[in-house]
């Protein structure tokens, strides 16, 4: 669904090449969790950002089911769903106008029964629904996006260090919506810092280092302490 | 659920949020009072001047025909007034009918200048420009436009909120003109009702009789402005999506607004009086005078012209003297003045207008690096109160001026006699019904044709920003990026 095939980026500011992404091949499926780890700059957003075609490759493709991004910007669009970092609504409209809103623009056309199905499902309390999303927490606000995401049907998630900044209680929220979401059969591909989140509900994890994907694994076969071990030992 | 267009979408989008932002309200009211403002001004001035103008027109013909019975020249030097009405549009955009006067004393060998101007009259505060409707939808709606739009798609690549937009499936191009077409409906939000208003002001200050010409040029004038807000519309989103940052947006914006409204303005007004010099009042007279001198002194017995002409008049009807022409010789001489003063000023005129039009010509093309220019232009034509009009009100009373004079230099010929009256004689005077002779001053007002033909330059420049605007659409829907 989600594929990386030679994928590489660089930056020429004042005429010098700045590599930040470097020959990424990687693969995901419907139905995986797929976790990238690594510190700033190492090449996480850049990737994602490929992928959803706001960068174009230096060379290399990012394929979306099967598309080539650069060549099939709308179409591939259309079946994804991107979640950032902090999920930044207009703040004058409620949850639910925000919603109706983004899945329109996609091309969906929901009743507002239905939108609020969709804010329930993700998690967003009723009584939350036809607030102004400018009172919300961060946590209702990634609530939103996930409801965004749901309403569009989107095939492929991806999402940059979305559990960044929540409780753990909404962390742990946002991590059973994921894991729904994934057994649904979407593909996720979610950049993260946090290993213990990334191992818990990824089913494989790359680590990148200074645009490479240096280490990948399966979940199943190691602990969150192994994972730290070797997360430390590549990075 | 009906299906919505994506820009449609967005439109609707940015409608509804600035109307949830109390900012956006009050300031949408501010512009609203000023506006109220500016049109209850204009009205107010033009019922005023109007009046004023009529009033004194009547008052001018009414003294001329209760003159007594007099002599035909003294008539000519009691001379007329000349009182240009107040074109109906300028109560919408007064242009420079304050700074160019109103009235015309008109009189026998003497042109003279246009009087009574609005600045002659006010404190120097006039010179910041007067708050007319015009100025409103010129300067203000546009800064307003531009407040609002600044933050359109910068403020939303700040907050990142511009990638889950992208991320829906819209291009650039949806997105930039889904925005402008929000912006565009904002704008008419005011604009409409600021329109009704003027147009409802507009017919009752006619007492709702108005020409079909009169409803084509405020029919132009509202599309013009329409079309020239609308591009101040797309321009702001188009900014806002180059830009990094709202603030960024912001004083790129207000940069452009200082840029178009006063610093192009005035550069390119004394860019174009320093490319095309022209004389001075003073230098333009004496230049006449020195003309009139060389061709005929009038007044000279012995001027070599009126001597020649003499002497042929003196062959033709076989006598030794003026006095025994069967016609008033004095009358014939100044008929003659009259036609050579009035050929030469005429001249000397029309070479200084000449110099004038290319100053015009070079500020209406400078609409081509300022839409501003494109638009006061054409609004000061539609309203009438443009240079040109000016200039048409002038060869108007001139010509008037000239028929007076000629008309009586023509009684004094056929009907003064050539000898001089003595002590005891009758006064050289003929009847006061001969004053009905010269018919009334009345200005008729260029067709909104010509006043077109005129602004062709303006409305070029129109179509050019018009393009160049879709052709930036165009071409940064495949270059902008959201990171």
């Amino acid at each position: 669904m989600l594929q990386a095939i030679e994928l590489t980026k660089q930056y020429t500011p004042n005429r010098q090449t700045i590599p930040a992404l470097n020959a990424l091949n990687l693969r995901v499926q419907p139905g995986d969790i797929y976790c990238l780890l690594g510190q700033n700059g190492a090449g996480k957003t850049t990737t994602i950002n490929l992928f959803l075609g706001f960068l174009e490759p230096t060379s290399g493709q990012a394929l979306v089911g099967g598309m080539n991004v650069t060549d099939h910007l709308s179409e591939t669009r259309r079946l994804l769903a991107y979640l950032p970092e902090t999920v930044m609504l207009y703040p004058n409209l409620t949850g639910l106008e925000n919603l109706r809103f983004f899945s329109s623009l996609a091309g969906f056309h929901y009743s507002t029964d239905e939108l609020a199905g969709f804010l329930t499902t993700a998690g967003l309390q009723a009584s939350a629904h036809t607030s102004r999303v400018g009172k919300y927490s961060k946590g209702m606000r990634q609530k939103v996006g996930i409801a965004i995401a749901l309403a569009k049907r989107a095939r492929v998630l991806l999402l940059d260090e979305p559990t960044s900044g929540l409780d753990p209680k909404a962390a742990n929220e946002f991590s059973d919506i994921l894991r729904r979401l994934s057994a649904d059969g979407a593909a996720i591909l979610m950049a993260t810092h946090d290993i213990f989140r990334a191992r818990e509900v990824g089913t494989h994890i790359g680590i990148m280092r200074a645009g490479r994907l240096v280490e990948t694994l399966t979940t199943p076969d190691l602990t969150a302490q192994e994972l730290e071990a070797i997360y430390l030992q590549t990075v | 659920m009906k299906a919505l267009r994506p820009e449609r979408l967005i439109a609707q989008q940015v409608w509804h949020t600035a109307l949830l932002n109390r900012a956006v309200v009050y300031l949408g009211l501010f512009v609203g009072l000023v506006v109220v403002y500016a049109v209850y001004t204009g009205w107010a001035t033009f019922r005023k001047q109007n009046g004023l103008r009529t009033t004194y027109q009547q008052q001018a013909r009414h003294d001329w025909l209760n003159n007594p019975d007099k002599h035909p020249h003294r008539m000519a030097h009691y001379g007329h007034f000349a009182f240009r009405p107040k074109p109906p549009l300028s109560m919408f955009d007064s242009g420079m009918e304050s700074f160019l006067g109103s009235t015309l004393f008109l009189e026998a060998h003497k042109q003279n200048a246009v009087n009574f101007s609005e600045a002659g009259f006010s404190t120097g505060m006039l010179r910041f420009g007067e708050i007319s409707l015009a100025l409103v939808l010129q300067l203000l709606l546009p800064l307003l436009i531009f407040f609002l739009g600044f933050g359109s798609i910068a403020s939303e690549r700040e907050t990142g909120t511009l990638k889950i937009v992208l991320s829906q499936g819209i291009s650039w191009r949806q997105l930039i003109v889904g925005k402008s077409l929000g912006l565009i409906r904002l704008m008419l939000t005011l604009f409409i009702p600021i329109m009704l208003v003027a147009a409802v002001l507009w017919l009752t200050g006619q007492a709702g009789v108005v020409s079909a010409d009169q409803v084509v040029r405020f029919g132009l004038l509202a599309l013009a402005y329409g079309l020239y807000l609308s591009m101040c519309c797309v321009g702001a989103v188009l900014v806002s999506a180059v830009s990094a940052s709202a603030n960024v947006a912001l004083v790129r914006l207000i940069g452009l607004w200082l840029m178009f409204t006063i610093v192009l303005p005035r550069a390119s007004q004394a860019l174009g009086s320093a490319l095309f010099a022209a004389p001075s009042k003073v230098a333009f007279f004496d230049r006449i005078q020195d003309d009139v001198l060389k061709q005929g002194d009038s007044h000279n017995p012995n001027d070599p012209h009126y001597r020649a002409l003499k002497d042929s008049l003196l062959a033709v009807y076989r006598i030794d003297s003026v006095e025994q022409l069967p016609f008033n010789y004095s009358g014939f001489i100044m008929a003659e003045g009259e036609k050579i003063s009035a050929t030469l000023y005429n001249r000397h005129y029309d070479e200084l207008l000449a110099i004038y039009d290319r100053q015009n010509q070079f500020s209406r093309a400078m609409a081509f690096l300022n839409p501003f220019m494109a638009i006061k232009n054409l609004s000061m034509a539609l309203s009438g109160t443009d240079y040109a009009s000016f200039v048409d009100f002038g060869r108007q009373a001139e010509q008037y001026r000239y028929d007076l004079a000629q008309t009586m230099n023509e009684l004094q010929i056929r009907s003064i006699s050539n000898r001089k009256p003595g002590p005891a004689d009758k006064p050289a005077v003929i009847d006061r019904k001969h004053w009905e002779d010269v018919p009334e001053f009345r200005y008729t007002a260029l067709d909104v044709g010509p006043v077109l033909a005129c602004q062709t330059i303006s409305l070029l420049a129109f179509l050019f920003w018009g393009l160049a605007l879709v052709y930036l659409i165009r071409k940064l829907s495949k270059t902008l990026r959201a990171v």
